[in-house]
């Protein structure tokens, strides 16, 4: 429901009939004296408004903006480290995905500084010289009912990082991250439009989305129940 | 423009339209299903690499490999070790249940002295500096006053460094008063002694036995290493074997069993030498085995002259199956077909010690068992019972004692064990309460590690009052367990999943096993390795006692002591020795039937249970369950929560008795009831069950822990509170396998 | 593309417990609790609000003593698969909460999806369903050892043994990663079948004959609880005691039971 909504019917319900002055500023002249011509322009203000609060201040307000401990650069690490995403984004050996690099894997490479840039100093100043983990805020994290198998996306279906990453390797800067005040969980999982449309594959990561990709390639669409996917494929 | 009625009416319904074109309503919608379904107070457990550490298991004397399963460096889960001599994959649920003690709340968390009332509860975080300096101060004052014999220790085993450590530290001290509890091992020992000459103990070759005929043993409730024991049961199962139990009441064994003989309560050594009595007299024994290796058989004439009767004039005179049956209770016939049928298996064997083994029993009864196993020629070969010698695996460097301390030690011991009157004992413990208030001299210090006294010994609650009388009580427990409660200090031990240890030979295993601990997490908390405390108080007393120990931790002690083990057993985890040859180290040089010696002999010695029948109708007796752990360790959350309905309600326990006898006493299901004994009364509610003979009440020993914290304690009663020791009469240990008791209803 | 991500014939995992071997210690009760993150109150005597996933039923003759018997059946979810799927509780959800999984024959429920109606534990005939009443609390610290693997629940929902099937998405994520598709018979095992001290648990797909639990479940001992109401449950237990078996079932006093009947024509 919209709040502006809200405010406008808590106005209605308190404007008495007898046009008693409720309202300091501007007393409401009594209903006959209206002008029947006001209406149609009140509900065009009344539309307009709500969409803009529905498509532009309410994406506003729903997502606090973070920036990431460390303005991290994609870009360069891809070029020196090599082997793609794979240099840091690893598989371990019981076919686990390690996801975000840990600070050791950092250190392997970052025990002193390497650049000449501030942020690296940074970086090694307050997360590598005190041994403490870097509190990276994950863009595509999900929720804990949600199993993920990396292996079986990369290894058996052959996708790329990018089909569900996108171009995040190419980035010099790390995005803002937004987070949505309610759900805790960051923007890039129902997407960045928050009509929810997407044209890319990377752009949202709901559940609606596996399960679109998992019809379209027939992934264990065995659940006898809907004829779809079964729910302990990506469900735990 | 003027704002009217209507002009507001359509602003809001323009609004209203406006709202539904956009995402907004379907949005919020989403995103509070997915709060709701995220609570932020519901834990969600982090992700992380997954490794997995072998160590071993000491919650129990079972000694089970395991391997700790762990999400970066949380201990997540505990599972057997595949392959593992002892348990090859599986585990039980005390085992399971590790992680609950790491992580749980009744951890001492650092080292605590008493500042109210004992066993107040109120306590005052020290450092392990003053922890230490405590100790030895008090043992410093006795020590100058010459008074070190009046230090006493308390252990769970005697085998092992840490407690030959404490045993080093009381000698160079002292004091001669190291004590242990003893249990059916003790009897073994002495049985395997008295028949074989050998100091050591037996080894149970299951997985080659044909047919396990056991005595009362638990075989399935804790007896021996448990999950071996239940993995030789299933093997047994697997190869069409028998499996036959001698025991009064349904116990899981005995449901489990092909067989089971419903003895009256404490006549199974008669069943044992009735079945010899048929074995000799149809000579269905092994004659061969007889005549090559065993003495005592036949009369024979000891060193002074004298005619002695034989063992085979022993079972022929007196148990007849007529006299055998009207013993047990069983029917003559089918004493004879078991007879028969033990005889003729390929490979036979008798074992005895009753439930899981804690009451150590009567010597006649276990040397009536080896007798039994001796005539099918069980005895020294595989799928029998073997002999394995006590292989001392630590290499000490001898210690000095000075003059104190050799004064000290000439003290004769508090429990009166190896003296005059039972010279083959050499532990009393059972008989704490009774030696504190009456034995030779009083003991003013007593140090406690890995024990629970006042749980975990019978006749607690005198016990207990006995326990408080102690100037001084130390409790080495990582747990605030009911002894810890009581104690003046607790210098809380870290836990075996944090330790690096020895584990000394597992009981019951057909090969020596010998297995280092190692730790698979660091401590969580502020404790410390006993073995290090020992040689900081022996350092802290200095002099003669400090020489000792020229350890800087107990790390490189223990590397010492295992010398050329080390490497291996931080390597592999466990090493396991050879399968002895059948030899004999007896006067004779064969098996004895009746020790040429010392002339203890297999018997059947009655065990009265203890008190006045007019006053007490009943006989109370304990049981064991895998469920319940009722050692010095106490249950987990997860333990207690597997525990039947039928066994604990609410904060009750819930005592089985014969519907008969519930019919004859007016009880009915669930009544709340007093359970009276000699020894002490308890409030108690009745489980109806055909699983006992009428006449007795069956208890669960490891209920009624007043101590820990509200998901382990204060449920039911604690059985060791209504029950008191009964001494053989030969070997001085506890065989008590009841007491008289009796219901009544509140 | 599509060629490649079709499975490789359907699964039907089951399990076969050996109620001679069982001796109703607890351990597999324990071993499901500690890997799926089971909660746990001061007072666990009221079976009915205990939430465990697996649970022990003491069955008995009857007789008195001295010719009582007992025996233990362990009782995890049945995962029946009805006729073509349609198991009792999946069948009466209204959240789709639960469904049956027709390549591995595993009854799912999605935590965060069930809305706590407790419509399945009301059809389902074994008391395999329990509903969560009270908000999961770990004292402090003790939360330290959950598994990661495994949805801790919240307050006000349904919940049910997986037959442990993160251990098959974990054992997938293995066999993928060194190019398998199949996965091989030890690598996906249930924590219960895995603890069992006495190996009185089997665990396996039904549809291999290379699986032990396939020859067992024709075993002459072999029978199924309530097998009668058609649940077609994929657990199957053993036992050599003939009142063990007619205690699996409401059988008339005169009727033999199905293994009883295996029997026969066994001999025969």
């Amino acid at each position: 429901m919209s709040t502006v909504e809200e405010k406008s019917q808590e106005v209605t319900e308190e404007q008495p009939d007898d046009a008693t002055p409720v309202d300091p500023p501007e007393p409401p002249p009594a209903t006959e004296a209206e002008p029947k011509g006001g209406i149609l322009p009140a509900f065009l203000i009344g539309i307009v408004a709500s969409l803009i609060v529905g498509w532009v201040v309410f994406p506003q307000l729903l997502y606090s903006k973070k920036r990431q401990p460390v303005d991290f650069n994609h870009a360069i690490h891809v070029r020196e480290v090599g082997n793609d995403c794979a240099g840091c984004h690893y598989f371990r050996e019981d076919g686990t995905f390690s996801g975000i690099p840990k600070l050791d894997k950092c250190v392997e490479c970052h025990a002193e500084p390497i650049g000449i840039s501030r942020e690296e100093a940074d970086f090694i100043e307050k997360y590598v010289a005190t041994g403490t983990e870097v509190p990276w805020y994950v863009y595509a994290k999900q929720p804990p009912c949600v199993f993920f198998s990396h292996a079986a996306h990369i290894k058996m279906g052959h996708m790329e990082c990018a089909t569900c990453h996108g171009d995040i390797g190419e980035s010099e800067h790390a995005r803002v991250y937004q987070e949505n005040r309610i759900t805790g969980y960051s923007r890039d999982i129902w997407g960045h439009n928050i009509s929810g449309y997407t044209r890319h594959t990377w752009e949202s990561m709901k559940m609606a989305d596996c399960a679109r990709c998992h019809q379209k390639e027939n992934v264990h669409q065995s659940s006898v129940q809907t004829k779809k996917g079964a729910c302990f494929v990506c469900h735990k | 423009m003027k704002v009217g009625r209507r002009r507001f009416l359509a602003f809001g319904i323009g609004g209203a339209v406006g709202t539904a074109l956009t995402p907004l309503p379907w949005k919020l919608m989403d995103d509070i299903s997915i709060w709701t379904q995220n609570w932020p107070w519901t834990p969600v457990p982090p992700k992380g690499v997954v490794s997995h550490v072998n160590s071993v298991c000491t919650l129990c004397p079972g000694r089970c490999g395991i391997t700790v399963r762990k999400v970066g460096d949380r201990v997540v889960k505990i599972e057997g070790t595949k392959g593992h001599p002892v348990n090859d994959g599986g585990i039980c649920l005390l085992g399971l249940s590790g992680p609950q003690f790491l992580y749980g709340p009744s951890r001492v968390r650092s080292p605590l002295k008493r500042v109210g009332k004992r066993g107040e509860g109120r306590w005052e975080a020290i450092s392990w500096e003053q922890a230490v300096s405590e100790v030895a101060k008090r043992m410093g004052e006795l020590r100058a006053k010459a008074e070190p014999h009046t230090v006493g220790c308390l252990l769970p085993e005697d085998r092992g460094s840490v407690a030959q450590l404490f045993a080093r530290l009381l000698t160079v001290y002292g004091s001669p008063n190291v004590m242990r509890r003893p249990s059916i091992e003790d009897t073994y020992e002495m049985a395997l002694y008295q028949t074989h000459g050998i100091i050591g103990r037996p080894g149970f070759d299951l997985q080659k036995t044909t047919f396990l005929l056991s005595f009362g043993s638990g075989y399935l409730q804790g007896w021996g290493s448990p999950v071996h024991m239940f993995r030789a049961h299933s093997h047994l199962l697997s190869n069409s074997c028998r499996v036959v139990q001698v025991e009064p009441r349904l116990s899981i064994s005995a449901a489990k069993a092909d067989r089971w003989m419903a003895v009256k309560p404490g006549t199974e050594a008669a069943l044992a030498l009735g079945l010899c009595h048929v074995i000799v007299k149809e000579s269905l024994y092994d004659k061969a085995f007889v005549d090559k290796h065993c003495q005592g058989f036949d009369a024979w004439t000891d060193e002074q002259g004298q005619k002695q009767p034989g063992f085979k004039e022993l079972v022929l005179g007196n148990f007849t199956p007529a006299t055998t049956a009207e013993i047990t209770g069983l029917k003559q016939a089918d004493i004879i077909e078991l007879a028969r049928n033990f005889a003729k298996a390929s490979r036979p064997l008798a074992i005895c010690g009753r439930g899981n083994g804690s009451v150590p029993g009567t010597l006649g009864e276990f040397m009536a068992v080896y007798a039994l196993n001796a005539l099918v020629g069980s005895v020294g070969r595989s799928g029998g019972v073997l002999a394995l010698p006590e292989a001392e695996y630590l290499q000490w460097p001898a210690p000095e004692m000075d003059e104190v301390a050799a004064k000290g030690m000439q003290q004769q011991r508090l429990d009166g064990a190896g003296g005059d009157k039972y010279p083959l004992a050499r532990y009393r413990t059972s008989y704490l309460a009774a030696l504190l208030k009456g034995g030779g001299y009083p003991l003013k210090m007593l140090l406690v590690a890995g024990e629970n006294p006042v749980y975990d010994l019978p006749g607690s609650t005198e016990l207990k009052k006995a326990l408080a009388d102690i100037p001084f009580l130390v409790s080495f427990s990582s747990f605030m367990d009911e002894t810890a409660a009581m104690a003046d200090l607790v210098l809380p031990n870290h836990i075996y999943l944090e330790r690096l240890e020895d584990v000394p030979p597992v009981f019951g295993l057909p090969k020596p096993l010998l297995q280092l601990c190692r730790p698979v997490t660091a401590p969580q908390f502020d404790t410390r390795h006993t073995g290090d405390v020992i040689i900081q108080i022996a350092r802290a007393l200095g002099g003669g006692v400090a020489a000792a120990f020229p350890w800087p931790d107990y790390e490189s002690c223990l590397k010492q002591v295992l010398g050329g083990h080390f490497a291996r057993l931080h390597k592999d985890g466990y090493l396991e020795g050879r399968v002895p040859e059948l030899r004999f180290e007896t006067a004779s040089g064969r098996f004895e039937f009746i020790n040429t010696e010392y002339k203890a002999k297999p018997a059947y010695t009655p065990v009265i249970p203890q008190g006045d029948k007019g006053v007490f109708p009943l006989v109370l007796t304990g049981y064991d369950s895998m469920r319940l752990a009722g050692g010095a360790v106490a249950d987990s959350p997860f333990m207690v929560k597997s525990v039947d309905d039928t066994v604990l309600k609410k904060g009750d326990v819930l005592v089985e008795v014969n519907p008969h006898t519930a019919g004859q006493q007016g009880l009915a299901e669930g009544d709340a009831v007093v359970l009276a004994t000699p020894a002490g009364r308890a409030r108690v509610r009745v489980h109806l069950s055909h699983r006992v003979p009428p006449g007795m009440v069956a208890m669960p020993r490891g209920l009624g822990h007043t101590a820990y914290d509200p998901f382990i304690g204060g449920k039911g009663v604690n059985f060791n509170e209504l029950i008191a020791p009964v001494p053989d009469p030969v070997s001085g240990l506890d065989a008590a396998w009841g007491i008289r008791a009796s219901l009544t209803k509140v | 593309m599509k060629e490649e991500h079709r499975q490789d014939g359907p699964k039907k995992y089951g399990m076969v417990i050996d109620l001679d071997k069982c001796t109703g210690c607890g351990s597999c009760m324990v071993a499901c609790m500690s890997e799926n993150n089971a909660p746990f109150r001061e007072d666990e005597s009221d079976k009915l609000l205990s939430v465990a996933w697996l649970r022990l039923y003491k069955l008995t003759n009857g007789k008195p003593y001295p010719d009582t018997d007992v025996c233990y059946l362990p009782r995890p979810c049945m995962h029946c698969e009805g006729h073509n799927g349609h198991s009792p509780c999946v069948s009466v959800c209204p959240a789709t909460a639960t469904d049956y999984d027709s390549a591995t024959g595993i009854v799912s429920q999605i935590y965060t999806r069930c809305f706590g109606c407790r419509y399945c534990m009301a059809a389902c005939p074994y008391h395999a369903r329990v509903f969560n009443w009270w908000d999961p609390v770990w004292p402090d610290g003790m939360e330290k050892y959950l598994n990661p693997d495994v949805s801790v629940r919240m307050r006000g929902i349904v919940e049910k043994c997986s037959f442990c099937y993160h251990r098959l998405q974990r054992a997938k994520d293995k066999a993928y990663a060194e190019g398998r598709r199949e996965i091989r018979e030890d690598e996906y095992q249930t924590a219960c079948t895995q603890a069992c001290p006495a190996g009185a648990i089997t665990f396996g797909d039904l549809n291999n004959p290379k699986h032990a639990v396939y020859k067992l479940r024709k075993s002459p001992r072999a029978f199924r609880l309530l097998e009668r109401l058609g649940t077609n449950p994929k657990v199957y237990y053993l036992s050599s005691r003939e009142w063990v078996r007619r205690a699996g079932d409401n059988y008339l006093a005169d009727e033999a039971t199905g293994a009883g009947k295996h029997m026969a024509e066994h001999k025969g």
